[in-house]
């Protein structure tokens, strides 16, 4: 196998075994395939009378144990970047990049190149305790050590078609690794921007769209949604915040100086904004600030069949992440009862439902603390709890398990520590 | 949590400042940590007023260091781990990341070392408070209370200042001290050479450099705010030193001129005595414990991260300990390690307080001269590079350092 570090700095001799230079760089061309191919080497002269200049692949005949040219010096035409290679020692080497077959920032310490046909291409990127090893040149001697305990030594080699380069230079192709990266899900996007240093994640969050955005935001820090958000154009972080759940939305403005919460909330579409404000009037700990605005609710009354078409038709009901339940109500909005969906679906088509419906369920009001929340969640085995108006029994929201519990598992330490440690 | 809530401004101002103002004021209060006033005690006892310049010398050189390094968090939003890596390789930043170890786990020893001083002076055997000490700090940080107890620390820190108020107690000859403080003075002597490394190893430490750096990166902030940082970075180290100058002051006017070495934190506490009477080992051991349970908290980590930031390995707390078993093993090995070594019978508490910051200041030079050469870099700092001020005073100082040090190793010969 061929390392691009075992060519790093290497004398270069021509087809008349003249040594015409050292390798200071390599170029890869479509980076996007899974075999980006060698285009060019770029030689350091020896000399300041010839500096640096690029030989073309084809001019290179082997590239390993000595980086031979097959022709002479002043027969190799000039090779003219066309300004989508990749340079891997400049670029990619010692750099991070991300696995996203691991889900995770990783280290580049070595690249691996392969000879396909007759050129040579990239196939995969070292991100093992090997090629730290063999940087410091003492692979030979690990393997030795190895091979003497008798232990089979795995290398820490990652295939080029599972990993996505970042450079914040170069938009071109960050496009090609974002395609990689956001197909990721949220929570590993999340940690990944987490991981990056603050240029490199914002430059990232450039090329997403709003929903990837706000989706990999939900799962964020604190400081990190903060940061995230004030970097961006305020017309952009509106349309983000609608994109993202009215709870976490909400929890995010709260966060932010009042001047920048009041202006984004102008620049919000008047209906989510509604929904967004109508939360920001609980404290953050309570079942008012964790609830969502958009869950499934329908009329009281209506038949199995007839309950479905009409969620089919609900804006709410689509907005509805999870829709555990079905939230029943009069014209007035007050809570009347909840059916889950397992009895709804189970119920023949005309059935009456009033034997499903649990007339008299487990609410909390918007005040009641976020840990008893967990509480009742916990001791009735429920799903979400509706968050009921204690005067009016109007329905407000519901806090889903996941939201409720947050508090509970020691996660929230985290948040007080820095990031860096 | 906060909502939306009215806020005055002025109070929003306030807080501002006091959300940035932070690990200026960390470092600069881990400047007076156990090595710190352990290394300033014996200096003041043994030399008088005579390492007065050196300080005023460091202090301009921690300004310069501190404030590249905050520059360089603010620019590049990276750690100082990751740029030696991606501009200088595998190798040097193998060598650094060494150093690094070195220094901070000889600087980690000497917390510990300032932990079985201070409560040995109370009468409790080192036995019993370093392992306690050394499951305080794993807890804090591990469970993640941290961030408050770091408040409380930085208050017993404080105590740090009853050295001002000494210094001023004893009515030292002022004239003397001024005229030290600007006079220059040698000595080929190992012994004072030694001394000199310290003190400047306790105050310009690579952990300082590490440390300051994440921080401002973490912080994510624009650059149009740097200033603030700068202010802070200022701030904290030139208040750190005029500390520092009075710890020499004060056990100069009390111990040297009384031809007291402090070879033991017994002796070191008496220069509270002026001030404090019989209560002056209480005082003492505040000030030792409250800065070293700090610094003892804050080095471990910026290690194990530093060093795994640079090979890429897992780390940070919110990894559980099988994700990142590396982090955690540097973590816990540096704490274990300094801990088996102050537990060492008979092992010399007081030396290793300042013998270790003499190791700090030989070991500096290697992570300056990276600094210096990242933070003059325009693809990695672009305008934000060092001026031509800034470059004369940094080189200046890493050569001071690479001097001194070539100097003790001559030293044995010129004697």
């Amino acid at each position: 196998m061929l390392y691009v570090s075992q060519m790093q700095n290497q004398q270069v001799w021509d087809a008349w075994g003249q040594p015409i230079g050292r390798c200071a760089d390599v170029l890869v061309g479509a980076v996007d395939q899974n075999f980006p191919p060698v285009k060019a080497l770029l030689l350091r002269g020896d000399t300041h009378a010839n500096g640096d200049r690029f030989i073309p692949a084809v001019c290179v005949s082997s590239l390993y144990p000595s980086i031979t040219l097959n022709v002479p010096q002043d027969k190799c035409p000039p090779y003219t970047p066309a300004g989508d290679e990749l340079r891997l020692l400049d670029r990619v080497l010692d750099r991070q990049i991300v696995d996203t077959e691991g889900r995770r920032v990783v280290r580049v310490n070595d690249l691996q190149l392969a000879r396909v046909g007759n050129q040579y291409c990239l196939t995969g990127v070292d991100v093992g305790g090997r090629g730290l090893l063999r940087r410091l040149g003492m692979e030979g001697l690990a393997q030795a050590l190895a091979r003497l305990l008798g232990r089979s030594w795995q290398t820490g080699i990652i295939p080029w078609e599972d990993v996505a380069p970042l450079h914040q230079e170069d938009p071109l192709r960050l496009r090609v690794s974002h395609d990689r990266i956001v197909q990721l899900p949220p929570a590993d996007l999340a940690a990944i921007l987490n991981d990056l240093d603050h240029h490199t994640s914002a430059a990232l969050m450039e090329t997403f769209n709003n929903e990837t955005l706000a989706d990999a935001l939900e799962e964020s820090p604190a400081e990190v949604q903060v940061a995230v958000l004030s970097h961006l154009e305020p017309e952009r972080a509106a349309d983000i915040l609608e994109e993202m759940d009215p709870d976490e939305a909400a929890d995010l403005l709260a966060d932010l100086p009042e001047q920048t919460s009041a202006h984004l909330l102008t620049l919000m579409e008047d209906e989510d904004a509604a929904e967004v404000r109508a939360l920001l009037i609980y404290p953050e700990d309570s079942a008012g600030g964790i609830m969502t605005t958009e869950f499934a609710h329908a009329p009281i009354g209506l038949r199995a069949e007839e309950l479905l078409d009409y969620l089919r038709q609900s804006e709410d009901a689509r907005d509805d992440e999870v829709m555990y339940y079905i939230y029943l109500v009069d014209e007035n909005h007050r809570l009347r009862g909840v059916i889950s969906l397992r009895d709804l679906v189970m119920a023949a088509p005309d059935a009456d439902l009033t034997q499903y419906i649990d007339l008299d369920p487990v609410t909390v009001d918007p005040y009641t603390p976020q840990q008893d929340v967990a509480y009742l969640v916990a001791k009735y085995d429920l799903l979400a709890v509706p968050v009921v108006d204690p005067e009016s029994s109007i329905l407000l929201g519901i806090v889903t398990v996941d939201d409720a519990v947050d508090t509970v598992l020691p996660t929230a330490w985290k948040k007080r520590l820095p990031r860096f440690f | 949590m906060k909502r939306i809530q009215r806020m005055p401004g002025w109070l929003q101002r306030i807080l501002f400042y006091l959300s940035i103002l932070g690990p200026g004021l960390i470092t600069a209060s881990a400047d007076n940590d156990a090595p710190g006033i352990a290394t300033y005690s014996m200096a003041g006892s043994t030399y008088g007023y005579r390492f007065l310049w050196l300080i005023v010398i460091i202090t301009v050189g921690e300004l310069i260091v501190q404030e590249m390094a905050a520059r360089m968090g603010a620019v590049t939003g990276k750690g100082t781990a990751d740029l030696i890596r991606e501009r200088f390789g595998v190798r040097v930043t193998a060598f650094a990341m060494l150093c690094l170890l070195l220094g901070n786990l000889g600087t980690t020893i000497a917390q510990f070392a300032g932990v079985a001083a201070g409560t040995e002076l109370l009468g409790v055997s080192r036995y019993i408070t370093v392992p306690l000490a050394a499951l305080l700090v794993g807890f804090l940080v591990l469970r993640g209370s941290y961030k408050r107890v770091e408040k409380v620390l930085l208050v017993l820190c404080l105590a740090a200042l009853s050295y001002v108020i000494t210094a001023f107690a004893v009515r030292p000859p002022w004239g003397e001290v001024l005229r030290q403080a600007v006079t220059p003075s040698f000595s080929s002597d190992t012994s004072y050479i030694l001394a000199a490394l310290a003190t400047i190893g306790t105050t310009i430490t690579p952990w300082g450099i590490v440390y300051m750096q994440a921080s401002v990166a973490d912080k994510g902030m624009e650059l149009e705010r740097y200033r603030f940082t700068r202010l802070d970075v200022m701030f904290g180290a030139a208040w750190g030193n005029v500390v520092s100058a009075f710890i020499v002051i004060s056990t100069a006017a009390t111990l040297f001129v009384h031809g007291i070495r402090v070879e033991t934190a017994e002796q070191a506490a008496l220069a509270l005595a002026p001030l404090a009477g019989e209560s002056a080992r209480y005082l003492f051991t505040t000030g030792l414990l409250g800065a070293s349970l700090l610094a003892a908290s804050v080095l471990p980590l910026s290690t194990a991260y530093a060093i795994c930031e640079a090979f890429g390995w897992e780390r940070g707390l919110d990894q559980r300990s099988r994700e990142a078993p590396i982090f955690y093993g540097l973590y816990v090995g540096i704490i274990v390690l300094s801990v088996f070594v102050v537990l060492i019978p008979g092992i010399p508490l007081f030396p290793i307080m300042w013998l270790s910051q003499s190791l700090n200041a030989i070991l500096l030079p290697v992570l300056l001269v990276l600094v210096l050469k990242l933070v003059n870099s325009r693809r990695v700092m672009g305008d934000w590079v060092n001026s031509r001020f800034q470059n004369v005073l940094a080189w200046g100082l890493t050569g001071l350092i690479a001097l001194v040090t070539l100097v003790l190793l001559a030293s044995p010969l010129l004697n």
